[in-house]
């Protein structure tokens, strides 16, 4: 068939192909669609797990069983899993084992923009890196068979261009092969890494590298693509794309497996050329890898260490290098305009804790998820966002340092079943007085709402059980605990400002559902009463989207406005009213 | 030549929806299509944009500035803050409103004089007026739609199928009859 699909799909599609039957993952932007599609599939058992390291022994233990399987995440992601990675790079695999990581150069949505190149090298396993939607397929397909030949896990690393990039790709859907599922493997010298197994394994890693290392330079993954002029490129990823949409003449060494490094393939193909640049997002990985390997080329000389590449980017750099003539380019200026930052939904549970927060001028440590908007103005309430379930353990830090009690940790549901909750036991244990509030809306809401442990309902949407955050914590030891609402604002910042000036631990889990998912929200929505208004912008430091401001005065735009009555609460004259009240 | 096509909006405008269907439709015609977009944060009420590259055979997943051909834009601020990839033989469907953005205040008159500045061919029609009219308020963009494809000459047709390739089976009736008012205005 002839389909338009994006990366992520592909991804899916192309491990259905190789008979996957098992794959887990931790949502992630930009990798969160691959196991959605991957559900569609009846033959694969998908599932979220709590967080990547959970998903990635999961899916190594289904193949330790003989199952094709396969763990997604995003970049950041593999940092939580790198345990598992470093030694499931010793024990190997049974049936092929694929770790899908899609890096987000740009950092759309994303704390850093780290390359998993560099992983690979690290954990010396080999990594694929697929330049379009059609490529993911193929290469995923491949990963399998090589993780399989060589036991090894493999990685395929996408980027947020590749993964929500949709191209025409032709193909059908049958599985390649007549592959059969394996034995449950019982082998204690494999698979148990105490030390003697591990210096054992450790050796065999070695010679796995270098039949990898040949494998590398015979690969159709590897390949040379013969241009009439007389230059070269050496390139991998989308910067490909972009080279050749620019310079379709040049000569160019394509790398799809970049670790182990094809260097026999480079050596080659330098030899006859005038001169040879390196195009690649992010790290100089492939120009070190040459380098090392005494061939001397230039890349970050030329193109940019940091950010996303598009053609004008890379177009720019092959003007650096000679490679392309200076063109006077023509095009309009973008006028001066206010920037349109993303912005908590009309109606978001998590606003009135913000609103609140912000009104305490309190410290807080924050965390990831759509709640980091908090940091964003009028609201400015979130002081430090660094990584995942950081909000727990950096405010205990800074209260314990400081022996303020009236610091602030904010977490979500997913992101504190994530890793927020040993540093809470670590908070109890050692006394450290502090307010931890859990913004449970019960759902991974910034990915696109998948389901967690306190959904109720798993990503094939069937029921399930699910994780009373309230009994969790309360099983700690921990006495202080309330539950609140938000939407009923006097209570919720009654509770808020009374645990923050006592000075023992305290949690706040705060209940209101996502307006989005699993399905969404709108009430009445509510009407500023235009007389009454005093022009005193009190709303309009909730920072809601469906508050305008126009002649000194508020308004509420109907379509926006879900009736959460935020702005209603906070009005000192009393002017905000739901819509249907007769005034 | 390869031609390309940029749709912007504000996040939850259904922008990425209407560049799917614009999309299918292309394939459909027997173009090679790449379309490329960001989701994620700037999902949540922040700018957002998605490229559509189509011809005989496409390459980049990106066009380069001041290369694009047709602006679908479903709010006037949007369409501005993206006319780095336009030039002078571009055509623009702008949907005639302003999405308030939290903290700023914004001078329609300023916005509209800065439009007319613009010498590439502009098309700004209030959709959400004419859907207001039809009692068709959430099919927006597919009466958009409807008029883009006029200005990019792809045959009605093929967005019909496209419709009932990509939107819930619910919702295919409305958006064809939404796409059909679009085409005829």
């Amino acid at each position: 068939m002839r389909k338009i699909i994006s990366g992520n799909e592909a991804l899916a599609i192309g491990a259905y192909r190789a008979s996957a039957s098992f794959a887990s993952g931790y949502p992630g932007t930009p990798s969160s669609e691959i196991l959605e599609h991957a559900k569609t599939f009846e033959d694969i058992k998908v599932q979220w797990a709590s967080n990547e390291k959970s998903a990635f022994e999961q899916a190594l233990g289904a193949s330790i069983a003989g199952r094709r399987s396969f763990v997604t995440m995003k970049h950041v992601g593999l940092n939580v899993a790198a345990d598992s990675l470093m030694s499931a790079s010793y024990t190997g695999v049974n049936a092929g084992f694929v770790v899908v990581v899609a890096d987000d150069p740009g950092m759309h949505s994303s704390q850093n923009e780290q390359d998993t190149r560099l992983f690979a090298k690290f954990a010396q396993v080999p990594i694929l890196e697929p330049s379009d939607a059609k490529e993911a397929m193929g290469f995923m397909q491949y990963a399998f068979a090589l993780s399989e030949e060589h036991d090894t896990p493999v990685i395929v690393r996408s980027t947020t261009r590749v993964s929500h990039t949709q191209e025409m790709v032709y193909f059908d859907m049958h599985k390649l092969g007549g592959y059969e599922n394996k034995l449950l493997a019982k082998d204690i010298s494999k698979y148990v890494l105490v030390p003697k197994n591990a210096i054992a394994r450790h050796k065999k890693l070695l010679e796995r590298n270098a039949k990898l290392q040949k494998l590398s330079n015979e690969t159709p993954l590897n390949r040379i693509e013969q241009g009439t002029l007389n230059i070269g490129i050496i390139t991998s990823g989308v910067s490909y794309l972009y080279a050749k949409e620019l310079l379709p003449n040049a000569n160019y060494l394509k790398i799809g497996l970049s670790w182990p490094f094809p260097i026999e393939i480079a050596r080659e193909f330098v030899k006859s050329l005038d001169k040879v640049i390196v195009i690649e997002e992010l790290e100089p990985y492939i120009e070190e890898q040459l380098k090392a390997g005494g061939i001397d080329v230039e890349g970050k000389k030329f193109f940019p260490q940091d950010g996303e590449f598009n053609l004008d980017i890379v177009e720019e750099g092959l003007v650096k290098a000679s490679f392309l003539e200076k063109t006077a380019k023509k095009y309009f200026e973008v006028p001066d305009l206010p920037a349109r930052p993303p912005v908590l939904c009309p109606g978001c549970p998590h606003r009135p804790i913000f609103d609140i927060l912000h009104s305490l001028r309190v410290y807080v440590a924050g965390d990831i998820g759509c709640y980091t908007l908090g940091a964003a103005a009028p609201l400015s309430s979130i002081h430090t966002t660094v990584c995942m379930g950081a909000s727990i353990s950096m405010g205990y830090g800074i209260a314990k340092a400081t022996l303020n009690h009236k610091i602030v940790s904010v977490i979500g549901d997913s992101t504190f079943l994530h890793t927020g909750l040993q540093p809470l036991i670590d908070a109890y244990v050692n006394n450290v007085a502090y307010t931890v509030i859990i913004l449970d809306n019960s759902i991974t809401a910034m990915t696109g709402g998948q389901p967690d442990a306190t959904s109720g309902f798993n990503i094939k949407n069937e029921p399930t059980p699910k994780v009373d955050l309230e009994n969790l914590v309360r099983s700690i030891g921990i006495k202080r605990v309330f539950k609140v609402d938000q939407y009923d604002y006097k209570a919720t910042k009654e509770i808020i400002e009374q645990e923050v000036n006592t000075k023992e631990l305290s949690v706040i889990i705060a209940t209101r559902p996502c307006v989005l998912a699993p399905k969404k929200i709108k009430d009445t929505p509510y009407v500023v009463i235009a007389d009454k208004c005093i022009d005193c912008k009190r709303c309009l430091r909730v920072g809601c989207p469906a508050i305008g401001y126009k002649d000194k005065k508020a308004y509420i735009i109907e379509d926006y406005c879900t009736g959460c009555a935020l702005c209603a609460n906070v009005c000192p004259t009393n002017a905000i009213v739901k819509g249907d009240t007769n005034e | 030549m390869n031609k390309s096509i940029i749709f912007c909006g504000v996040g939850g405008d259904g922008i990425v929806t209407a560049s799917n269907i614009c999309a299918n439709a292309l394939l459909r015609a027997n173009f090679d299509v790449k379309k490329s977009e960001v989701h994620g944060m700037s999902q949540r009420g922040g700018s957002v944009n998605a490229f559509l590259i189509y011809g005989k055979k496409v390459y980049s997943l990106l066009p380069s500035k001041g290369s694009v051909n047709y602006m679908f834009a479903s709010e006037k601020l949007e369409a501005l803050r993206n006319v780095d990839y336009l030039n002078e033989t571009s055509i623009v469907l702008i949907n005639d409103r302003v999405v308030p953005i939290v903290g700023a205040s914004i001078d329609d008159y300023e916005i509209d004089n800065h439009l007319k500045s613009f010498p590439f061919e502009q098309k700004i029609i209030n959709f959400n007026e004419v859907a207001k009219l039809h009692n068709m308020e959430k099919s927006v963009n597919t009466i958009m739609l409807g008029f883009f494809s006029k200005i990019i000459g792809i045959d009605k047709k093929y967005f019909t199928r496209a419709i009932a390739d990509t939107l819930n089976p619910k919702l295919i009736d409305i958006n064809i009859e939404a796409f059909e008012i679009g085409s005829n205005l």
